[in-house]
């Protein structure tokens, strides 16, 4: 199972996509450029999960992408 | 691209004795592919050449338990190979397999060496074996070369990329194995089954890393708040609300997964005892069935040996008379010949008295009439009635009338000419006899009706006895999932225990979720108390942070959810499908199987029939087959295609004839080669040994394949080799 489709499984919650102004997520992928935060935020998750970092490896990229550290 | 095994070849492995040769190989193609063989055909000795090649052993026949190689190789060297074999010379087994995949075709050879030290071939003693290192090699199809692999890690790769270890379970086994494929009794066995095949464990990874973010994200923005801001109580207690009722939850959250365990543990056992139980009952059952049926045997066994006791008595007994069958005329001779002697008898009698007494022998009257009274009469009257004269006393008249009256006493005054006259010997006989020789003409009826009494008897213990053999072998099935020695009462008690426990969990599971599900109100009531409390000037990006963090947590742990929640339909349709299709050709056809979630989350799966109705404890060919289908569905709902051969050993062998077409017809659409090792196609006095189902697959265009196995009989074990006949 690629991680585009991961990340549309997980983003098909129209409440949630509501909430983040998320569209047409059929076409959203996992690659940067990023228009969206929260968007980017699970990117990173599912990309660098796979890439095996560890948790506070991850979170410590998506503390980055809010710039807070 | 999927591992196709090309061939196959045997050197002194077991029966199968030779070089790798054409004797010895066998060539295999994608799709079905055949070996038919009758017991002891080498059927498992085929299969053993694979679980040496996976983990270096074979499956001793003698006791069923997988050996390493090394500590029986004495056993796996063909007999006849042994006994070629010298004191001091050599012998080599192995066996060569040859698989390609896309481009690359790889060959493996595992053996050993075997030197001769002893005269004793069978013992272990009398030989030395060496281990020989796996030759691995491999071409590709455009220069198909074969080059050595020396690296000993690409030579393991190679030889797991046949069929790779997780997936064997699927697709390597052997016929009494099928019931383990995946052991539904166990704790989300069909979720291991899942995520072995499927990616559900990325979301699974997904729902753990986002729910440590979600408690990473909120630790920052509240710390941002305490350094940050002033003292705040109205937060500082919501805050402390919220890490309570978090507590709160936690602690529920064990104990829910401990009931759930429970519940798990409890399914599992009443799972293990389902076919059990339904055996308990059954046996419980036939021990009652059996009890009577011995009763009625000893009763009809008692009839009968009394029935035979008694046959004897009749020869004697003069309601039977048999012994004077085929005396029918001896009772006139006996007549004439008695009349005769008495005549001869009573002739010389006679004449003896009357050569004696002359006077005395001549009577007006014969010598018993009159009778007493009358003479008495004729004495006190002095009067002849019998001629009607007068007879004064002392007249030779009236003294004759005295004589006469006096014969029975003067007649014991008679001298026997003969010591012993016989007389009474042969008036015994004739009374004895009497009943006998009334009874001769029926003899032969009597004899009749005796012998159809006891074929009768004799017909209905055997019937009895037959009876009771089917009861106890219907006893003796049942405990093919069961044991000797458990009670069927503990059992039925301990199937019933496990479904109370199920109940009890389930109640406080069902309790448990609700006090959650009320935590969880809770603390969504105090997380936004939270927020209306939170400065006004806490950085937006930390507030931000733990926003998309709850959230994600949430959207992950629902798509996690959905994604299963799907994959389980997947597998019940597909499930359906593959079952379907094995029992096309049996008459169990109406029925589905049907997945569902227990309390604890656990996927359970059932057989309902047409009304709906849970069928339990069906035959254990069937229930191989409900798993086999959910085997084949979880290879089939795999997004990407199955890759690896089926190698399997008498896999239908529990399934029953009706389920032999069904089984190629799906496994030829689920497993890209099949290499199915079959007797139930076996047919000894075919020409072409198979039968006719054999005969239909033959025919069949997704059958590339098909040998028959055989050994020649009548020989010695040193001289058994096993060779083959290639049909297709």
């Amino acid at each position: 199972m690629d991680r585009n489709q991961i990340l549309r499984e997980i983003l098909s919650d129209n409440e949630l996509c509501e909430k983040y102004k998320i569209k047409e997520i059929n076409k959203i992928t996992t690659t940067p450029p990023y228009n969206n935060k929260l968007v980017e935020v699970l990117s990173v998750i599912i990309n660098e999960n796979d890439n095996n970092l560890s948790e506070t490896m991850i979170y410590k990229k998506i503390k980055n992408i809010h710039n807070i550290g | 691209m999927a591992s196709i095994i090309n061939k196959i070849s045997f050197k002194n492995f077991f029966n199968y004795y030779g070089e790798y040769d054409e004797n010895t190989t066998y060539e295999f193609e994608e799709g079905v592919n055949i070996i038919v063989a009758d017991n002891g055909a080498g059927k498992s000795k085929f299969f053993n050449a694979f679980l040496w090649l996976f983990y270096d052993q074979i499956l001793d026949s003698d006791d069923k338990i997988k050996k390493n190689v090394k500590d029986v190789a004495v056993k796996i060297i063909s007999d006849k190979a042994k006994n070629e074999t010298a004191i001091g010379d050599s012998v080599e087994t192995g066996i060569l397999i040859e698989y390609s995949t896309g481009m690359w075709k790889y060959q493996i050879i595992k053996s050993f060496t075997a030197t001769r030290i002893r005269e004793n071939i069978t013992s272990f003693d009398s030989w030395q074996i060496i281990m020989n290192d796996v030759e691995v090699s491999q071409a590709d199809h455009v220069l198909p070369r074969f080059k050595p692999v020396y690296d000993a890690d690409e030579k393991n790769n190679i030889i797991k990329k046949l069929i790779l270890p997780n997936l064997r379970q699927y697709s390597f086994f052997q016929g009494e194995e099928v019931d383990s494929i995946i052991d539904f009794g166990k704790k989300s066995s069909i979720e291991e089954a899942v995520s072995t095949l499927t990616d559900i464990s990325k979301y699974e990874e997904l729902v753990e890393l986002t729910k440590a973010f979600k408690v990473k994200a909120e630790k920052d923005l509240n710390k941002q708040i305490q350094t940050g801001q002033e003292h705040n109580e109205r937060l500082d207690k919501a805050i402390k609300l919220k890490e309570e009722l978090e507590k709160s939850l936690e602690n529920d959250e064990i104990k829910l997964k401990e009931f759930e365990n429970l519940y798990d543990l409890a399914e599992q056992e009443k799972n293990e005892l389902e076919q059990n139980f339904s055996n308990a009952e059954k046996r419980n059952e036939l021990d009652l069935k059996i009890k009577e049926k011995n009763r009625r045997l000893n009763e009809a066994a008692d009839e009968y040996n009394s029935f035979l006791e008694t046959l004897n008595n009749r020869f004697f007994d003069g309601n039977f008379s048999w012994i004077s069958l085929g005396f029918e005329n001896i009772e006139t001779e006996f007549q004439e010949k008695i009349q005769a002697f008495r005549e001869i008898h009573y002739e010389k009698k006679a004449q003896k008295n009357r050569d004696e007494n002359p006077n005395q022998h001549f009577h007006f009257l014969p010598l018993d009439s009159p009778d007493s009274v009358s003479l008495k009469n004729m004495i006190d009257r002095e009067h002849c009635f019998v001629c009607n004269r007068e007879a004064k006393i002392g007249t030779p008249a009236h003294d004759h009338f005295i004589k006469l009256k006096n014969r029975a006493i003067d007649s014991k005054k008679d001298v026997e000419f003969v010591k012993n006259n016989l007389e009474a010997f042969f008036g015994g006989l004739q009374i004895n006899a009497q009943p006998f020789y009334n009874k001769i003409e029926s003899i032969e009826e009597s004899i009749l009706k005796t012998r159809e009494r006891e074929i009768s008897l004799n017909e209905r213990l055997t019937k009895l006895k037959g009876e009771l053999k089917t009861l106890k072998s219907q006893r003796k099935d049942l405990l093919i999932s069961g044991n000797e020695d458990d009670d069927p009462q503990v059992i039925i008690n301990r199937y019933k225990g496990a479904i109370k426990r199920i109940e009890q969990s389930s109640f406080q599971i069902e309790k448990l979720k609700e006090n959650i599900r009320q935590l969880k109100t809770k603390i969504q009531n105090t997380e936004k108390e939270i927020q209306s409390l939170r400065p006004a000037d806490v950085p937006e990006s930390y507030l931000l942070n733990y926003q998309i963090c709850f959230d994600l947590a949430n959207a992950t742990e629902q798509a996690r959810e959905r994604v299963f929640d799907n994959m389980v339909n997947l597998l019940e349709n597909n499930a359906n499908k593959h079952f379907q299709e094995l029992i096309k050709y049996n008459d169990l056809a109406g029925g589905i199987l049907k997945f569902s979630k227990t309390p604890s989350g656990s996927i359970t799966f059932d057989y309902i029939d047409k009304e709906k109705n849970i069928v339990h404890g069906a035959s254990q060919g069937f229930q191989i087959m409900k798993k086999f289908s959910v085997v084949m569905a979880i290879i089939s709902a795999n997004t990407s295609q199955y890759n690896y051969p089926l190698i399997a050993d008498a896999p239908i062998s529990a399934f029953g004839e009706g389920f032999t077409e069904g089984f190629f017809e799906a496994t030829s659409k689920v497993f890209p080669q099949s290499i199915v090792l079959i007797k139930e196609l076996y047919k000894s006095n075919d020409e072409m040994k198979i039968n006719e189902t054999g005969k239909k697959l033959l025919k069949d265009n997704n059958v590339k394949t098909m040998y028959v196995n055989q050994v020649n009989k009548g020989v010695e074990q040193v001289e058994l080799v096993t060779t083959k006949i290639k049909l297709k």
